[in-house]
């Protein structure tokens, strides 16, 4: 028997855990390019403030950097310790990317980070502003390969179920690595943190400004964020727009419950709801404003494709389910008895085993072999019900996620525009509005999050295995323990972060110029001669 | 010696490029997206800065013109 | 199926180098943050000890993240198993492990004697718990562990779990990966620190040596006594990775002593894991880190690979339900998906190493308490 509280208790857990990790994500993706390109020009030009503004901003990146690389351990876990039915089911093909995350992504940024913060005294400029790229790299190819993991998740492609090991099996690395939704959300998330950290270092960078701190400082990091961001602001709207279409062709209970489309309607008519109150009890809006003839082209980019609404995909699920559960029948009658007829009685079904899993809590006991005829119907109702996520907080999520996204364009097209014609500091309402944009990347990541995630719902595996078949069997109390443990752990954290981002920031980059004179903090061996003055080292065999 | 060395070297970079080009083309349009327009945000943000340069050398910008070279 | 069955060893072999790889380079950094409130008595002396490992422990770190993402990918069946049952002491595990990324970052930027020892507290925590985790995992897995499998795939605990923590054969065995930790660190900071902080952590490693090797023996007794796996008949190793309808598993006392018996030359190991440890505390006497550290390696190799070598092809055995234990041949990955994870692994591991060595070479040298304590950037 699965208990719903501790499911229940599992989400929640994941949920914190990764919108908490997914915080800091973000702006270690953009500050990486943004370091790095500050430190290209300072290796052009050779101008010592590049290299000054590579290492404050350096610094700020430090103190996000450790929290997002300690949450990342929970992450890289937490499939393990509460998701055992998911990680067995999928663990074939979804642990592969996330192996390789770590061979390829993880070590280059890791190892690189620590001679980008160390090296300096210690590498030629040429080499270190190279550091600085693969630590770029690193970071993003780590989004890359948990994108693919994640695009996985929401269209499972390149795997197959057996029901001989009774799990997915991997059958085509291409198809995992290619995938389309792993290939946009790439883009999209990736960019989406370059937008984030053009939005720090902009936002800063205006606080400097407004109070006339650090003037070229600040004016040289603000033109470098704004036309950073402008360009990474307008191709992350671009992204979500390729996102929507691929949601439309392969989610369309997450496209339905993203824009609100109770019913379908004749195409071109779908209607684009500006404001709505969805109510998910009674499958209406309780208000809304819209306009027709604006949604079809908007989505699936004709005029003659109905937009599927909520009321036709419940009725096409409920088919679904009636099959799945003759094929989730028939796979337990495999696994325990291996008898061939059971398996071609499975087969028969098998593409909608998924939805059998899914009318699995609804059965006597949970037990679908004790559905009766009485009680099918009940039982079909509820699973196809539960196969649309939860429709105000996906249409709110998605809204408001959008709306940041254009508020971004339009923030960074004004101050690169001001940047660019010097004359940033005759217009203080924008440098303030820069300076209270700062949090706002990072909250549109959130909400990104929880649109593609919500309305994955109710599968941890799109189609195949429900959240609720995913997590381990675990006591309540377990739970407690970890979620108790978790918010007390993660509050000290965000308090520290937060003091010392505050802190430094304000602090600035003078301050810090004229508090450290540059001393390396290692004794250098003589040069060119490696480790030879240093007797420990011409012993050993490291090299 | 050493010129046919590095031309033969720079060549097969160039391969490497290609083919990864080809391979993003023809798969991954949007990792092939990806690539070049990271690279493209990277050197527009550099050349913003260049371009500061330029037209803070030619007194266009509004701080005081002493080259920050503290170190 | 041949082929099935050589990528299943191999990536048998390869967990057994990544845990050891993990034991090193994580082990190290562990040991320098267990001895950091006692080889350093003043706030300089600290950050020396911090600066020395500094650079490193990041990469050093992605050893652990690669361990856990590898489990999953090339034995997701363990994965999904072992970190479940065990969630207590995971969720132990992870929360001192992610003390350590932020106390590194956020101690020495503020001064304050308070807020810097609060961290040097964390990283006692974070160092010397994740160590005797790592062990008694080791200790609980030798022993079996309670649990048994739905017809679906999925695992039923049947075990509290207060006995994987009160366990004494698995806390010998945390005690043991602790003391290998700190003379791993302990060598470590002779080679890059000077003066004190390399005495006093030089009479801590030496210890470390010593009580690994001692407890190490003592193991190997223990061994003798406890119920060990085996399967009742010879089985396909080629068979379909899941643990249901298993073949006949029987427990029998000293079982885990059958591979040495039928493969003498398995003895090379625990020999080698020995010599480490004692030639490795020798070495460090005569006041040779540099040896004494790579010996501190061969030690950690030897010790996992024992284990390893006892259990094999046991990964993870249940003792309540012996023939859903798993196996090397019942927990892993398809032939398919261990075939590309070894493509990235021969491609990427090579490069590691280089890049990582190459890291390693660029921040050689000593590290001296002046030079930490006039940088604000240093840890």
């Amino acid at each position: 028997m699965i208990n719903p509280t501790v499911v229940d208790l599992s989400r929640l857990q994941f949920a914190l855990t990764a919108l908490y990790h997914f915080l800091f994500v973000p702006l270690t993706l953009g500050m990486t390019f943004i370091l790095a390109s500050m430190e290209t020009v300072y290796v052009i030009t050779g101008k010592q403030i590049y290299k000054d503004m590579t290492q404050f901003w350096g610094k700020l990146f430090g103190i996000n950097f450790a929290i997002g690389v300690a949450t990342g351990l929970t992450m890289e876990f937490e499939f393990g310790t509460n998701w055992s039915m998911y990680s067995h089911f999928v663990g074939d093909v979804f642990g592969t990317p996330l192996a390789i995350e770590g061979l390829m992504a993880f070590f280059m940024e890791s190892t690189f980070v620590g001679l980008m913060f160390f090296g300096w005294d210690r590498l030629s400029r040429g080499a270190h502003l190279a550091v600085t790229f693969l630590v770029a790299l690193g970071s993003n190819l780590s989004a890359l390969w948990i994108l693919i993991a994640n695009g996985f998740m929401q269209d499972p492609v390149g795997a197959s179920f057996d029901p001989k090991t009774m799990r997915m099996q991997f059958r085509s690395f291409g198809a995992l690595v290619f995938s389309p939704d792993a290939q946009a959300k790439f883009v999209h998330t990736t960019l989406a943190g370059f937008v984030t950290g053009a939005m720090f270092v902009m936002g800063v960078s205006a606080y400097y400004l407004l109070r006339k701190q650090h003037r070229e400082f600040a004016a040289r990091s603000f033109r470098m964020a704004a036309l950073f961001g402008i360009i990474s602001s307008l191709a992350v709207v671009t992204l979500g727009d390729a996102l929507g279409r691929l949601d439309f062709l392969v989610q369309p209970t997450k496209l339905a419950a993203m824009e609100g489309i109770w019913h379908t309607s004749k195409p071109p008519y779908a209607p684009w709801k500006i404001f709505a109150i969805p109510d998910d009890k009674t499958q209406k809006d309780l208000f809304n404003v819209s306009i027709p003839y604006v949604l079809t082209p908007l989505v699936a980019h004709d005029f003659t494709s109905p937009i599927p609404g909520v009321d036709a995909l419940e009725h096409s699920a409920r088919a679904k389910v009636i099959k799945g559960i003759k094929a989730v029948v028939a796979l337990k009658a495999y696994g325990t008895t291996r008898n061939p007829a059971a398996l071609a009685a499975f087969r028969a079904n098998e593409s909608d085993m998924g939805y059998g899993f899914l009318a699995q809590r609804y059965a006597p006991d949970q037990d679908l072999s004790k559905i009766t005829v009485q009680n099918l119907p009940s039982i079909v109702q509820k699973a196809a019900r539960d196969t649309i996520p939860n429709v105000f907080v996906e249409f709110w999520s998605f809204r408001l996620m959008v709306l940041l996204g254009f508020v971004f364009v339009v923030v960074f097209a004004f101050c690169a525009y001001y940047s660019l014609r010097n004359e940033l500091e005759k217009h203080p309402l924008l440098l303030k509005a820069a300076t209270w944009a700062i949090p706002l990347p990072v909250l549109a990541c959130e909400f990104g999050w929880i649109t593609a995630e919500n309305g994955r719902q109710p599968w941890t595996v799109f189609g195949w295995l429900p959240t609720f078949q995913s997590a381990s069997s675990h006591d309540v109390g377990y739970m407690v323990f970890s979620l108790v443990g978790f918010a007390f752990l993660y509050s000290l954290f965000i308090a520290a972060e937060l003091y010392l981002m505050f802190k430094f920031a304000r602090l600035g980059p003078v301050q810090h110029l004229t508090q450290t004179p540059h001393a390396p903090a290692f004794v250098q061996p003589a040069l060119g001669q490696p480790g030879f003055t240093d007797k420990s080292w011409a012993d050993n065999s490291w090299q | 010696m050493t010129n046919i060395i590095r031309i033969l070297a720079l060549a097969a970079v160039l391969a490497l490029a290609l083919m990864l080009a080809v391979v993003a083309g023809d798969f991954g349009p949007w990792y092939f997206a990806w690539l070049v327009g990271t690279t493209m945000i990277v050197l527009i943000s550099v050349a913003g800065a260049v371009l500061f340069e330029t037209q803070h050398a030619a007194g266009d910008t509004p701080y005081e013109h002493s080259a920050p070279t503290e170190t | 199926m041949e082929l099935y069955v050589a990528l299943k060893v191999t990536w048998a072999l390869l967990l057994g180098i990544l845990l050891t790889g993990l034991a090193i380079m994580v082990g190290m950094d562990m040991g320098v943050g267990t001895l950091l409130r006692f080889v350093g008595r003043s706030d300089g002396e600290r950050r020396t000890a911090l600066a020395i490992i500094g650079p490193h422990w990041d990469g050093n770190q992605v050893w652990f993240i690669l361990g856990g993402g590898a489990i999953f990918a090339a034995f997701p069946t363990l994965y999904a198993t072992s970190f479940s049952t065990f969630y207590i002491v995971m969720i132990l595990l992870l929360f001192s492990m992610i003390m350590r990324p932020v106390a590194f970052e956020y101690r020495s930027k503020v001064d304050a004697s308070r807020w810097r020892e609060a961290w040097d507290w964390a990283f006692l925590i974070s160092g010397a718990l994740p160590m005797i985790i790592y062990g008694a995992a080791f200790g609980n897995v030798l022993q079996g562990v309670g649990f048994h499998f739905g017809w679906d795939g999925q695992y039923y605990q049947n075990e509290s779990f207060i006995w994987y923590l009160a366990n004494p054969f698995a806390l010998m065995c945390g005690i043991l990966s602790l003391s290998l930790a700190v003379y791993q660190g302990g060598a470590m900071l002779m080679i890059r620190g000077e003066g004190v902080i390399a005495e006093r952590a030089r009479r801590y490693a030496i210890c470390g040596g010593a009580v690994a090797a001692l407890l190490f023996v003592a193991g190997g007794i223990w061994v003798q006594f406890i119920k060990g796996f085996m399967f009742a008949q010879p089985v396909d190793p080629g068979m379909a990775a899941t643990p249901l309808n298993g073949p006949l598993v029987l427990m029998r006392t000293g079982a885990w002593m059958n591979n040495f018996h039928i493969h003498p030359l398995l003895w090379l190991l625990p020999a080698l894991g020995l010599a480490g440890m004692i030639m490795g505390s020798f070495s460090l006497i005569a006041r040779k880190p540099v040896l004494g550290w790579w010996l501190g390696a061969v030690a950690w190799i030897g010790t996992i690979f024992t284990a390893g070598g006892a259990m094999f092809p046991f990964l993870m055995p249940s003792s309540t339900t012996p023939s859903e234990s798993l196996t090397v041949w019942n927990a892993s990955g398809s032939e398919y998906n261990l075939g590309w994870m070894l493509v990235f692994a021969v491609a990427f591991v090579p490069a590691i190493l280089s890049y990582t060595t190459w890291a390693f070479r660029v921040m050689r040298g000593k590290v001296r308490t002046e030079t930490v304590i006039a940088d604000e950037h240093s840890y």
